[in-house]
């Protein structure tokens, strides 16, 4: 046990057809993944995707209704005390021992992963301005997940496993762990994580995974899925402006235009648009982002040829 | 305290602890000061009624409720304590595993390198301590009592018949712990123990007084427990090896269950 065949650049999570139904209902269908060393995995799919149900297969929570996993190139439920001695874990509904103050719960962990270097739990404890000595069911959500990501980052395991690692957690907070993860990453080590929020995978993943309803979608370098974002922008003009002057657009669809109000979604570049709308005289530009199910549309419509 | 899951799982039920051992500690020693008002008075032994009424249902089978044995074999160790012992048994075997599930904190557990057996283990091991440290303080406080009322009766025999009880305590929080690691679902696993440990208790009671239960009292832990009367003849080591070994019997089929099962969320 623990002997570690694995060398650089390989698989250190792999799914072969990893299938889960509760009963009649499909968690996860035929999964395929595989997330490499020293890479930052992200998940991301909308609530009740199958994002969670993978991830507590990885860890052996629940057990596959078809399938395999390997997390380390050890069969989770075999050698779960081992795989768990090297993967830390950040669950998604993060439920800590709520009498418990934050330091109490950090010593408790740190006792059952055989010891951790205090030095460094301060430092983090630092970055994330954790609270750690009131009991923990007087903290908000958001202070609640710092302490949940100090336990997770504290012992500097070779995976770090999280779902939904920044919710609740305020903008600032928030690029102090996208500088974490960056940490983890320079130190080869693997992060694994989910999430529903693009702008986030965007920023901090070097692969992106995008399931829904149980099923993987595609599997993409991140640069590839930003020239491929999609963006809704609204322009207004100063004076009324002609549809036929962006309809031909490339990359332009869902082009609308309402006396001096343009509405358009862009993929990827919008070279074409700004050259187009730059002829006008722009008061307002208003954009969105994409939501998830835009996303998936825009996989969707163009009949998988993208699947990785 | 908080080195593993055993000494985690007694330092969070520090406070409930104490209040316990100051409850069952008070009970205790109250009951056991009222001996002399009974002593002085046999007729108290008319209570008993017949040979078959259904009053042995909640004090056992006794004759003279005057003596010291008599007194405190009805009035503690035939229904009180094992009723404590176990309410507090099943409420802790019932939260080992779903208490933690149903609150959601057994994944964030089992994210450490332990195994559902080892967690399971040692959350088993903290039940029978604190059930064990409340006996003795059961003890101590019926020996204190024994002392003030000048009570003629063994220590020793008080200690066997009080460590009868705890063995059937931890032999019902076993079941409670088996059906919450089995279900993951603590109201469940509550509410069987608790039938099982009341028509169990009513099977054995209700000897004296239903003819037909006679061979069927052998199948209630509760004979088990008090029928050889500890606390009159010493612990029956045989009895004892019966609760001992129906507790290490459920173990295994708790880990096997546990073990194989999804946990939910």
């Amino acid at each position: 046990m623990g002997v570690d065949t694995i060398s650089d650049n390989q698989a250190v999570i792999q799914t072969h057809d990893l299938t889960k139904y509760y009963g009649p209902v499909r968690g996860l269908e035929r999964l395929n993944l595989e997330v490499r060393r020293g890479e930052v995995f992200g998940f991301l799919g909308p609530n009740g995707a199958g994002k969670t149900t993978t991830i507590r297969l990885l860890l052996d929570f629940i057990r596959p209704t078809g399938g395999t996993a390997s997390v380390l190139g050890l069969d989770p439920r075999r050698h779960s005390r081992e795989v768990r001695r090297r993967v830390d874990y950040l669950p998604g509904d993060m439920v800590l021992y709520d009498k418990m103050t934050g330091s109490q719960l950090l010593s408790y962990l740190a006792h059952l992963r055989g010891g951790v270097d205090w030095e460094f739990v301060g430092e983090l404890v630092e970055r994330l301005q954790c609270n750690l000595s009131q009991p923990i069911r007087s903290l908000s959500r958001g202070n609640r997940q710092k302490i949940g990501l100090v336990q997770a980052f504290m012992k500097r395991p070779e995976i770090i496993i999280m779902d939904e690692p920044t919710s609740g957690l305020d903008p600032l907070i928030q690029q102090e762990f996208y500088g974490m993860v960056e940490e983890v990453r320079a130190d080869g080590r693997t992060v694994f994580m989910s999430s529903h929020n693009m702008p986030e995978v965007e920023r901090v993943c070097d692969r992106v995974g995008i399931i829904r309803q149980g099923e993987l979608i595609t599997v993409e370098d991140v640069h590839a899925l930003k020239e491929r974002a999609l963006h809704q922008l609204e322009f207004h003009f100063a004076a009324p402006v002609p549809e036929e002057a962006f309809s031909t657009l490339p990359g332009v669809r869902d082009v609308t235009v309402e006396d001096a109000v343009l509405r358009c979604t862009v993929i990827g570049k919008p070279d074409a648009l700004i050259k187009a709308v730059a002829r006008f005289e722009v008061l307002k530009l208003i954009s969105h982002e994409p939501n998830l199910e835009d996303i998936f549309l825009s996989y969707y419509s163009e009949g998988g040829e993208h699947a990785a | 305290m908080l080195r593993n899951v055993f000494l985690k799982s007694l330092w969070e039920q520090r406070r409930s602890l104490l209040w316990w051992a100051l409850g069952l500690a008070a009970l205790t020693l109250l009951t056991v000061l009222f001996y002399p008002s009974f002593r002085d008075a046999p007729e108290f032994n008319d209570f008993l009624g017949d040979e078959d009424s259904l009053v042995r249902a909640f004090v056992g089978d006794v004759s003279d409720l005057t003596s010291p044995e008599g007194f405190l074999n009805s009035q503690l160790y035939f229904l009180m304590v094992p009723l404590l012992f176990l309410v507090f048994a099943i409420a802790r075997g019932s939260g080992a595993i779903a208490g933690e599930e149903e609150r959601g904190t057994l994944d964030l557990l089992l994210s450490n390198p332990l195994s559902r057996s080892q967690v399971l283990l040692h959350k088993f091991a903290a039940m029978v301590v604190a059930i064990l440290a409340l006996a003795l303080i059961m003890w101590l406080s019926a020996v204190i009592g024994v002392i003030v009322v000048d009570m003629d009766i063994s220590f020793m025999r008080m200690a066997e018949a009080t460590l009868s009880a705890a063995l059937l305590g931890i032999l019902f929080g076993a079941v409670a712990l088996t059906l919450g690691g089995a279900t993951g679902k603590r109201a469940t696993s509550i509410g069987v123990a608790s039938a099982v440990s009341v028509a169990t208790y009513f099977l054995n009671a209700l000897t004296p007084v239903v003819d037909a239960f006679e061979p069927l009292s052998k199948l209630s832990p509760f004979y088990y427990y008090i029928d050889a009367d500890p606390l009159t003849n010493g612990l029956n080591l045989l009895h004892a090896a019966v609760l001992v070994g129906l507790t290490l019997l459920l173990l295994p089929v708790a880990l096997f269950t546990f073990e194989r099962r999804d946990l939910a969320v």
